[in-house]
């Protein structure tokens, strides 16, 4: 698995167990296709000046349970616009979690995480030793492999791209035997 | 060790001897399904042709697609998804299933749930396949995966294991008992893995009510939920199913992540406040909150014992002026099983809007509520804006909750009408 390291800062900690994304945007909102105006809406009830601190490559940090609800896909998709590169939280809800990773976006499962960090601390992600490092702090915790078919979809930048790969690698395998059989 | 219920239907649908929960799998469905729904099915049908070149799908027999939402349609671009559709399935001869109700019920219905199969969906409320023995996931946007490949990825799930005891006491329903498990185990005690629901009080309960539960399984986390099919249960989906399995159950001593046993004797009705489905209370502590809506329908509710008990207690009495009540049978087939039953008319004459089946209740397509209004309603959802403003709220419950406060115009106690 040649997932690259996540390196970034904490640009938010949503500490509320449950935690309904689609309140990132406003539930108002959740239509707007548009990802500039989403962009521009992301955060306002949390950090009005959410926009111009973030930089790309910060990650964002979630409680127990994070993405619960009936989560819709604008919010991460105007985060990922603001430069978002993932999202470390103690744990997910199984819908928000599928949904991220067929966008291609790292979602990583880290019990403990909530205690691990403050905001604004420099985190780097290593997907291979499954563990993250606290820059800031010099600490490090391990977090919870991801299933192999989300990892593989993660670095493939999600479902469509990670299913042709399949499908290639299926037709090699296929052509492969043909020629052995011949 | 013996093996799940779950293990034992993965391990056949990936051609495997025996697999063990924590496995990455591939899996084959038995059965594939979806409803037709903007940037589900029609990205699906565009991307199977234009990213993989599929133009026919090579067996049919394992799809099933669904006309429910959108049913009936309101504007032009939603009668071309519809086309799209139909046109899909005419093409690929795929099994299209129209406005014979909401999709998971009538999957029951025509026999997707066959005891023993694996059968996949987008939405997670398919889980009330579970009900008869079938393993039945919601992958999301994932399930593409299962429309241009024989097989889809997975992580064989653990179980949480669930056994009801005890009897619900007059006024108390299944819809109750699901969110009572919310409640005592919490929204992510059963995350990513299936909820296996047993015990002597699942056993007494009706095949609808463990539809009820099975169907809103992922409101505590789990992927899906499932049941060891009885002799009941069997009775109704064998007959049915489309496919010619063996049905399995759990071993006596297959391995759970947990096993809960929860006594439902002393259960009273719930209500789910807003705006989460994490958040169950105790009816009593809501009555009297005015209310301007009533919804009775969706996947999780609106059959015949939901509809008996509305009938009940709104027979001779009438819907409060100024509240809407809205009695949406689950499917077509329920509704004239209602209609024979007499329960229609009991219903009309209370002052009930009834209507032909469809999705568009339960998500405020139609019926929209406006700012600062508040239904009381067994959808299955309660989160903001879920059935119009995303200052209106919705208060889950059971039918029986949704009669009583349809008479009285707040949110009622059903058990003195009872």
């Amino acid at each position: 698995m040649a997932l690259t390291p996540l390196r970034g800062r904490v640009a938010y900690i949503f500490d509320e167990v449950n935690f309904d994304v689609d309140q990132i945007v406003g539930v108002k909102n959740i239509k707007i296709t548009d990802v500039e105006e989403l962009a521009k809406l992301a955060m306002q009830p949390y950090d009005p000046d959410f926009a111009a601190k973030v930089k790309p490559g910060d990650l964002l940090v979630g409680a127990g349970n994070f993405g619960y609800g009936h989560p819709h896909y604008p919010p991460m998709k105007a985060m990922r616009h603001l430069g978002i590169a993932g999202v470390i939280a103690e744990s997910f809800s199984p819908g928000y979690w599928r949904g991220e990773i067929s966008m291609g976006f790292p979602q990583v499962s880290c019990p403990g995480i909530l205690g691990f960090v403050q905001r604004w601390d420099e985190l780097e992600v290593d997907w291979t030793t499954h563990t993250i490092r606290n820059v800031t702090q010099g600490t490090t915790i391990a977090f919870e492999p991801p299933p192999q078919s989300d990892a593989e979809m993660i670095e493939a930048g999600g479902l469509v791209p990670y299913l042709k790969r399949q499908a290639a690698e299926q037709r090699e395998r296929k052509g492969s035997e043909h020629v052995q059989g011949a | 060790m013996g093996y799940t219920i779950t293990e034992k239907i993965l391990a056949r649908a990936a051609g495997l001897p025996a697999v063990r929960a924590g496995q990455d799998i591939k899996a084959k469905p038995d059965f594939v399904l979806a409803y037709d729904f903007p940037g589900y099915t029609d990205v699906y049908f565009k991307t199977m042709k234009e990213d993989f070149g599929i133009e026919r799908v090579a067996e049919p027999e394992r799809f099933g697609i669904f006309i429910d939402h959108m049913v009936p349609t309101a504007t032009a671009k939603e009668e071309e998804l519809h086309i799209n559709t139909r046109t899909w399935c005419a093409e690929n001869n795929v099994p299209l299933f129209e406005r014979r109700g909401i999709g998971h019920q009538v999957a029951c219905e025509v026999g997707y749930a066959t005891p023993g199969a694996f059968a996949v969906h987008f939405d997670g409320h398919v889980s009330q396949l579970g009900t008869f023995g079938t393993l039945a996931i919601g992958l999301r946007r994932n399930v593409l995966e299962a429309f241009v490949s024989d097989t889809v990825s997975l992580r064989v799930p653990h179980t949480v294991r669930v056994n009801l005891h005890g009897s619900l006491r007059p006024g108390v329903m299944a819809r109750d008992v699901f969110h009572h498990l919310v409640r005592v185990l919490g929204p992510s005690s059963c995350r990513f893995q299936v909820l296996e629901i047993g015990g002597p009080a699942a056993a007494a309960m009706s095949t609808e009510g463990l539809q009820t539960i099975t169907g809103l399984a992922m409101f505590t986390g789990a992927l899906t939920a499932i049941v060891n099919p009885d002799p009941v249960r069997l009775d109704y989906a064998l007959p049915r199913a489309r496919k010619r399995l063996d049905p399995v159950s759990s071993d006596p001593d297959a391995e759970y992540s947990a096993v809960h046993e929860v006594d439902l004797s002393a259960l009273e009705p719930i209500v789910v406040v807003p705006p989460t489905p994490a958040d169950t209370r105790d009816l009593t502590d809501f009555l009297g909150l005015d209310i301007q809506a009533g919804y009775l329908g969706s996947c999780a509710s609106g059959r015949l014992e939901d509809m008996r008990v509305a009938a009940r207690i709104l027979g001779g009495r009438q819907v409060k002026g100024g509240v809407s009540l809205h009695i949406i049978p689950t499917s077509q087939e329920l509704m004239a099983a209602a209609a024979r039953e007499g329960l229609i008319s009991t219903l009309v004459e209370a002052g009930a809007f009834v209507s032909s089946p469809s999705c568009d209740y339960c998500f405020g397509r139609i019926a929209t509520m406006t700012a600062n209004q508040r239904a009381v309603s067994t959808g299955t959802l309660n989160v903001r804006g879920r059935m119009g403003s995303p200052d209106s709220e919705i208060y889950l419950c059971n039918a029986a909750v949704v009669a009583a406060s349809a008479i009285e115009g707040r949110i009622a106690d059903p058990r003195p009408y009872l």
